[in-house]
């Protein structure tokens, strides 16, 4: 009897073991249809709403280097390889009127929402009107330069915001507006508008999805919301995807699913990619090479050689303005900026996946060969600096009466030792070591400089208010590439705009002040003669290397992309291209096979063997 | 005393445990007397360099030669440069471009090379190639185009009108002595994420977290100790409060206790002194329960009654008929709690916590960093793992010298 039992109980066990098993949910994905990422999903995705700002939807609604096209489409394609748009939406004809006051474009014909109906003019008008209205991302961002979007059926013309001597206060937003902000359909619009009635915080934090927790938005991407918990988020290849038009793709992409697993950190993501489990990986991987040179694995970056990848943006030590210390001393600030150690940052942080300030001298540009024309090299090489310039440094603190008058190793300022913080996110490994190195530099020219790493949450909020004084040195990126780089950059840099905004994720977290800067910068996006703007960079770039308002620390791609070609191949690399419809060939960027152009990537891939 | 420090060095487990430890703090003094210096300074521009002894090659070129004829320095370079994997690949790789290989011996070196020298063409792209595996034939081509570059390398100087000028050949059959070469740097366990020299990182460390563990073992003994000769002398309500006191912190686990509170100093404040005072204050509760228990049982004899009736104060009687009967205890105590504090040190410093960097290096920083930089990941064995032996070594020799301790002071476990 007693066996009986026990028997009874174990197959209870056992079935309720597996019972629970199945409940799971556990999605099994075709392997030879599944495209696998990491890097960019780290937590459930809590919504799917193309006009709500609650969301950490990175696979559908981000944006990396360009918009993430995979879902929520927008009017044209950002390619950071040649600097040009690319229709998506619209059609290649977006055109300004003679002063730049009035952009306009049209719709592509095939262009068709989920539902099967058309793409439209009201479209593109209701996202941007409701987007300042609810005050989302699209409205605060493109709300100063956009007056208004007007057109019919499929032509759209979007009126330039003026300034007070009738121009057009910036036409380079106005071109962000084309591939930044993905279009969401007018009717949804109005259906959820009504649904909340109309109340802005109800409609920024509405998830998209109905009370069985299906998708109620519709969207004009090749893929859709396939699956979502808190392991992973799959996304399914929507065979309907009007993209397959042949005044598009011509066809659909190729992997059916699209799939994230959420890792617990870098390092799981990196076991995973190493693995095969990992097709593309938007991960900082260290020393990269060492996957293919020492493990063997058919593992390759865009380019074979360093840096690997396409760098577009600089990570940036800022200095706070509002510490009196660093504001009143320029020479201390450039003294820490030319003594910091920048070959040993790029080989240690970045382990050599970045250009070395000797090969590409510190400006306001990226490492790209367009911005890097932009700018008068000679004019300025007085004043760059490549690091490590313990005596240089020495010497201008010298200069500049901050002197060690006690004797105990450390300069001081109105008679108090000079003792400064170096400040970045906990677990942000690359940027912790850069912070390490400027702390060095401190102790080589007797300034007190000491390293401290609070967990992201505390630091984003510290940073970001205006007038924080915790903070004496810290770092963010500024912008990478867009339409408006440089510059928006360079206005992140020194502009005025974002003194004294509470909550300032948008530029100047330094809080520097400088209005001979100031005009220059309202002056770029106006002109359009090459010499001018030229000159104006130029200009603008020894104000900087002068007053040094922050320093960047190396340059960096705006995403990483690496990938394991067990299971596709025929990702991007340095020179790959696709062929376009009318059989152009452009080059394919290595944006995570998602962002921008990059999701042509997608177009390409095929299976190994 | 001359008698119980003879009878605790007989003890073998105690001897054994005293050796190690003596040795690790040996090593501590004398090795940084051969090798001076700021162990955190950063030689190597670069992270994870392997063990093993770097030869500046630019001196190497520079120091007299000697002619050897080694019979196998042929080969070596050979299988350098064309391991029998990169044989196969280089037919994989004929197949893939559909050439007729029919009458070709794979073992044949001149014959492969040739063959590989007509046909490798690295603009194409074989049909169904992976980006990975073309990458891979361009690498094997180069290094087969060092090893067809003849005999002998030429080294030349920049001259003043910016002309190279020959200063040296180098033949395949020239050697140097390593003691002719100026800079050779010998690096026992490689270098560390940050390029440091692990080996002098290391014992450095050693030193800081074996003081941490004594700063600490020091606090919490001393915390420990009061409260326990307190509650178990007096008894009564202050025995009431101090074990309810000692109760709740039992309660509260002593690990998230130490997160906490070292989270709440904030990084700035957070020096070695200050991990080891804080890991010391959330580490007395057991050393003062186990000495009240133990001062119960002493505060009843007759030497203490007597000493009370002789009007002798508390401190007096507690110092001088109290302790000496626990001191054996206590200092077994104190040695666990070493023990314990360098582990907290490396637990919270795993976790971010620890003291704050570039000042002194510590056991559980090395790990910290280590594991940041994914070291476990790739294979940068020497950047943790000689860290872990060393917090291993450690805490076994105090644990085996306690229970050392253990077998010669408590009659249960005597032999």
């Amino acid at each position: 009897m007693k066996k009986l039992i026990a028997l009874a109980l174990a197959v209870v066990m056992v079935l309720g073991l597996s019972a629970t098993a199945f409940a799971d949910g556990d999605v099994v994905l075709p392997r030879e249809e599944t495209l696998y990422f990491c890097g960019q999903q780290w937590g459930a995705v809590n919504s799917w709403n193309p006009i709500g700002t609650n969301q950490n939807n990175s696979m559908a609604i981000a944006a990396g280097a360009g918009w993430r096209e995979l879902m929520f489409e927008t009017l044209y394609m950002w390619n950071v390889l040649d600097g040009k748009l690319y229709g998506l939406l619209a059609n290649d004809d977006y055109a300004w009127n003679d002063d730049m006051t009035q952009l306009t474009f049209t719709i592509k014909d095939a262009a068709k929402w989920s539902d099967g109906s058309d793409v439209t003019a009201a479209d593109v008008i209701r996202t941007f009107d409701v987007g300042v209205e609810i005050g989302n991302g699209t409205g605060s961002g493109y709300g100063p330069y956009i007056e208004s979007i007007e057109g019919e059926g499929k032509t759209v013309k979007i009126n330039a915001k003026l300034n007070d001597a009738g121009q057009p206060i910036n036409p380079l937003m106005i071109l962000n507006f084309l591939e930044l902000v993905a279009i969401a359909q007018a009717d949804w619009i109005d259906t959820v508008y009504e649904a909340n009635g109309g109340d802005a915080t109800a409609i920024l934090n509405d998830d998209g999805l109905n009370d069985a927790g299906e998708l109620e938005v519709p969207y004009t991407g090749p893929y859709t919301m396939y699956f979502s918990d808190d392991q992973k988020v799959v996304l399914v290849r929507d065979d309907n995807y009007w993209g397959q038009d042949a005044s598009m793709w011509g066809k659909l992409p190729v992997p059916k699913y699209i799939a994230h697993a959420m890792y617990a950190d870098n390092a799981a993501g990196e076991v995973a990619l190493k693995a095969g489990e990992v097709d593309v990986s938007q991960q900082f991987i260290g020393n990269v090479q060492n996957l293919w040179l020492e493990d063997g694995l058919p593992i390759s970056t865009y380019y074979e050689e360093a840096p690997y990848g396409v760098c577009l943006t600089m990570p940036t030590a800022w200095y706070n303005m509002n510490i009196p210390v660093i504001a009143e001393n320029p020479a201390l600030r450039k003294a820490i900026a030319m003594a910091v150690d920048y070959d040993s940052i790029i080989a240690n942080a970045m382990t050599n996946q970045s250009p070395s300030f000797a090969d590409v001298p510190r400006s306001l540009m990226n490492p790209t060969e367009g911005e890097q024309a932009l700018y008068d090299h000679d004019a300025v090489a007085d004043l760059q600096w490549a690091g490590n310039d313990i005596d240089g440094a020495n010497a201008l603190l010298d200069e500049a009466g901050l002197v060690d008058t006690d004797g105990d190793g450390i300069r001081e300022y109105n008679g108090e030792n000079i003792s400064l913080n170096a400040v970045c996110p906990n677990g942000w490994t690359d940027w912790q070591a850069s912070m390490e190195q400027v702390a060095a530099a401190g102790k080589e020219i007797g300034v007190e400089i000491t390293t401290l790493y609070p967990e992201a949450d505390m630091y984003n909020t510290v940073f970001t208010d205006p007038d924080q004084t915790e903070y004496a040195i810290f770092m963010w990126s500024p912008d990478a590439s867009s339409p408006s780089n440089p510059w928006s950059r360079v206005n992140q840099f020194m502009g005025m705009d974002y003194l004294g905004v509470t909550n300032n994720w948008s530029g100047n977290w330094g809080q520097y002040e400088n209005a001979e800067a100031d005009a220059l910068i309202k002056q770029i996006p106006l002109t359009t003669d090459e010499a001018e703007l030229r000159d104006l960079y130029t200009q603008l770039t020894e104000i900087y290397l002068t007053e040094v308002p922050s320093f960047s620390l190396m340059y960096r791609p705006s995403v990483f992309h690496a990938v394991n070609e067990s299971v596709w191949t025929n990702f991007p690399y340095e020179g790959q291209t696709y062929t376009m419809g009318d059989g152009t060939e452009v080059l394919v960027p290595p944006a995570d096979c998602t962002d921008g152009f990059g999701v042509a990537a997608l177009y390409n891939l095929e299976l190994v063997g | 005393m001359k008698n119980t420090l003879r009878q605790v060095f007989h003890s073998p487990k105690f001897v054994g445990g005293f050796v190690i430890f003596l040795a690790i703090l040996l090593t501590m003094f004398i090795y940084p007397l051969f090798n001076p210096g700021n162990p955190l300074q950063q030689i190597g521009v670069g992270t994870f360099a392997k063990p093993g002894t770097y030869v500046s090659l630019y001196d190497a070129t520079k120091a007299k030669t000697e002619t050897f004829r080694l019979p196998e320095a042929a080969e070596n370079r050979l299988a350098a440069s064309l391991t029998d994997e990169d044989r196969v690949a280089m037919i994989e790789y004929f197949n893939a471009m559909e050439i007729d290989i029919s009458d070709l011996d794979m073992d044949d070196t001149d014959a492969l090379l040739q063959m590989w020298e007509e046909n490798y063409d690295p603009s194409v792209r074989p049909k169904g190639m992976t980006g990975a595996r073309v990458n891979y034939f361009k690498r094997l081509n180069n290094s087969l185009q060092d090893l067809k570059s003849g005999d002998t390398l030429i080294i030349a100087e920049e001259g003043e009108d910016g002309e190279l000028v020959e200063s040296k050949k180098i033949t395949t059959t020239d050697y140097v002595n390593t003691n002719a070469v100026a800079n050779v740097k010998t690096l026992p366990l490689g270098t560390d994420n940050f390029g440091r020299d692990v080996l002098k990182e290391l014992v450095s460390a050693t030193g800081t977290s074996i003081m941490i563990g004594l700063l600490a073992g020091t606090v919490a003994t001393i915390i420990g100790l009061s409260f326990g000769l307190l509650a178990g002398y007096l008894g009564g309500f202050v025995d009431d409060f101090i074990m309810f006191i000692t109760n709740i912190f039992t309660v509260i686990p002593g690990f998230v206790l130490l997160i906490l509170i070292s989270y709440s100093i904030g990084q700035e404040q957070r020096g070695a002194a200050v991990v080891a005072t804080v890991i010391g204050l959330t580490g007395w509760t057991w050393t003062a329960r186990s000495v009240r228990s133990q001062v119960i049982s002493l505060r009843n004899r007759d030497h203490v009654n007597l000493s009370k009736l002789s009007g002798h104060s508390l401190l007096r009687i507690i110092l001088t008929d109290i302790l000496p009967y626990i001191a054996s205890y206590v200092v077994m105590a104190f040695i666990l709690q070493v023990s314990s504090g360098i582990l907290a040190e490396a637990q919270l410093s795993l976790l971010g916590l620890g003291p704050r960097t570039t000042e002194v290096p510590t056991l559980g920083l090395m790990m910290n960093w280590a594991m940041l930089y994914s070291a476990h990941t790739n294979g940068s064995w020497w950047a943790y793992f000689p860290v872990i032996l060393v917090i291993t070594l450690i805490s076994f020799s105090l644990n085996l010298m306690n229970t050392g301790l253990d077998q010669v002071f408590n009659p249960t476990l005597r032999d």
